[in-house]
């Protein structure tokens, strides 16, 4: 029994070393400047939402709030009457 | 002692006349068996002078009878003078249409009109002679009709028949009592014209108008709202404003419109005096929430009685001055109506009349019957004027509620300016209370020195000098 844990741990432990050897290969190469031309940028699509940062200005609600107006006096005249005799 | 005797001869003799013709009438009761009955005993009550017990006899006529002679005539034109409209109170329209005499016509037009059956009222008015003594209320009726209907021109014409009518029925009046009823007649005529010139938009005219009032008139405190109305349509608010201050008076107290109050917070809104307008709107709830609720509660506990109101205009001086002030100072200003002092008159005539019949010697069945007929007239009577205070009070509780929703809509208005003075951080709010160089002035107006004048001859003839806010915000936005 305690060899089969022995051969399992070893076989564990150096399969680890061999990945860590192969990851030290890879070589990270940039470049030292790049142009990035806006203006030849070309996006292919639907414009589905406002692209700047604006309120759009919603129309005023004028509520039926109107100030009191005198253009008759037709109540005054009933009463008037009512009141002759 | 001679002089005495001859006073007493003099003092004696109306009554005289007056048993007289109840005797007459009693003879009359007893032995006429002809149809005519009921018509001859009225005339002779009506020429004895109880023109309340001749009611009922020319109502049952009349109900049985559709003739009316030249007798007939006289003595119902006398019982309408006497007695306003109760002279055929317990006839229906439908009735009154079968007679057509002008006494009749115009109690039936009245009548119509209050139905608001203008056109057959037109008819039945139209059918009084323009020369007789009807003819100016006629006149009045035909022309509130028209006005109603917006026909104005023909409105306008009626009422300046109804106020030419009324100048010469004044001048050649007998009696002063008369004279005052016709001044009164031509007053509201004239109001009726400057209100149409208000309704057709020339409002330096209808301010011309309303100058031709007397401030000694009973009619004078009601033309000062109009006016001010006028002078709000001409912008000028000072004016307006002046007009209004003048309820503030104390010999105007028991004078109180709410929608004085309405104008007087509108011509500050105007003047872009946003703050002030505001202190009116927030009175006007302080002030009349409370008084509102009181005049209800008065009308909701005695909206059964038919004589608590009336009773309260007869209450001593200390009763009445335990009363809400402002109650006090609403039955004064009822007091004031010309409707309420002629049935005031009639009801004192119809109580002395009952007197008389009871100091009379010979009493017998057909007395009896007289004394039960005048007192359901003066019970009548008695109810119907206790209906029309009521009737005031209701109004006027019914006006300060349409009015409260004039203010709250001004007050969301006001609101909404405050807002946008706050946004305009710029605009000038502050401003100097008032300059000469802001009053309006005709050439007939000129400011009161008060030397050796008594206080009150200025009264409605103010003006406010406060300079406009909206213009100074106007002018600061042109800076910019």
């Amino acid at each position: 029994m305690k060899t089969i844990i022995t051969t399992i741990l070893l076989l564990t432990f150096s399969s680890l070393t061999l990945a860590q050897d192969k990851k030290n290969d890879v070589v990270y190469k940039y470049k030292d400047y790049d142009v990035i031309d806006l203006g030849s940028l070309e996006v292919k699509g639907e414009i589905v939402a406002p692209g700047d940062l604006t309120v759009v200005e919603r129309e005023k609600k004028d509520f039926d709030k109107r100030l009191l107006e005198k253009n008759n006096f037709d109540l005054e005249i009933k009463r008037e009457i009512e009141n002759l005799r | 002692m001679k002089n005495t005797l001859l006073l007493l001869a003099l003092f004696s003799l109306p009554v005289q006349q007056v048993y007289a013709s109840a005797k007459e009438a009693y003879k009359i009761y007893l032995n006429d068996k002809t149809k005519d009955k009921n018509k001859e005993i009225a005339h002779e009550l009506i020429d004895g002078q109880y023109y309340f017990s001749a009611i009922p006899f020319i109502n049952k006529y009349l109900e049985e009878n559709t003739k009316i002679d030249k007798q007939l005539e006289d003595d119902i034109e006398t019982l309408v003078v006497r007695t306003g409209t109760m002279a055929v109170l317990n006839l229906e329209e439908k009735r009154l249409q079968q007679f057509n005499i002008p006494s009749i016509n115009l109690i039936l037009g009245t009548r119509l009109f209050q139905k608001e059956k203008y056109k057959e009222s037109l008819e039945v008015i139209s059918q009084i002679p323009s020369n007789h003594k009807f003819a100016i209320e006629a006149d009045l009726i035909k022309g509130s009709i028209k006005d109603l209907a917006s026909l104005n021109a023909e409105a306008l014409a009626y009422y300046r028949q109804c106020s030419d009518k009324a100048i010469r029925f004044e001048s050649e009046g007998k009696y002063e009592k008369l004279k005052r009823y016709y001044t009164y007649l031509k007053e509201t005529c004239l109001i009726r014209e400057a209100r149409l010139e208000i309704k057709n938009k020339n409002y330096s005219k209808a301010v011309e108008i309303y100058d031709q009032i007397d401030k000694r008139s009973y009619k004078w405190p009601y033309t000062l709202l109009e006016k001010a109305w006028a002078n709000y349509y001409l912008k000028d608010y000072n004016r307006s404003l002046g007009l209004l201050t003048t309820y503030k008076s104390p010999l105007l107290s028991s004078y109180f419109f709410p929608e004085a109050e309405v104008l007087t917070a509108l011509s500050y809104y105007n003047l872009c005096l946003y703050d002030d307008a505001l202190v009116v709107v927030d009175h006007y709830y302080e002030f009349y929430k409370p008084k509102a609720q009181a005049l209800k509660d008065i009308l909701n506990t005695n909206k059964k009685s038919n004589t608590y109101f009336l009773d309260l205009y007869y209450a001593d001086p200390s009763t009445r001055e335990n009363l809400n002030p402002f109650i006090r100072n609403l039955i004064t200003q009822t007091r004031k109506q010309v409707k309420f002092n002629l049935d005031l008159a009639s009801l004192k005539n119809a109580k002395d009349e009952l007197a008389l019949l009871k100091r009379l010697k010979s009493k017998n069945d057909f007395t009896a019957q007289l004394e039960v007929n005048l007192d359901e007239t003066i019970q009548f009577i008695s109810a119907r004027m206790n209906y029309y205070i009521k009737k005031e009070i209701y109004q006027f509780i019914t006006d300060i509620h349409r009015h409260s929703y004039s203010m709250f809509n001004l007050k969301l208005e006001l609101l909404s300016q405050k807002r946008n003075q706050i946004y305009r951080p710029q605009a000038k709010n502050q401003r100097d209370r008032g300059d000469v160089e802001n009053i309006n002035r005709t050439t007939s107006q000129y400011f009161f020195d008060f030397n050796g004048s008594f206080w009150a001859d200025e009264l409605g003839d103010y003006s406010f000098a406060l300079a406009s806010a909206c213009v100074e915000n106007k002018s600061e936005e042109e800076k910019k």
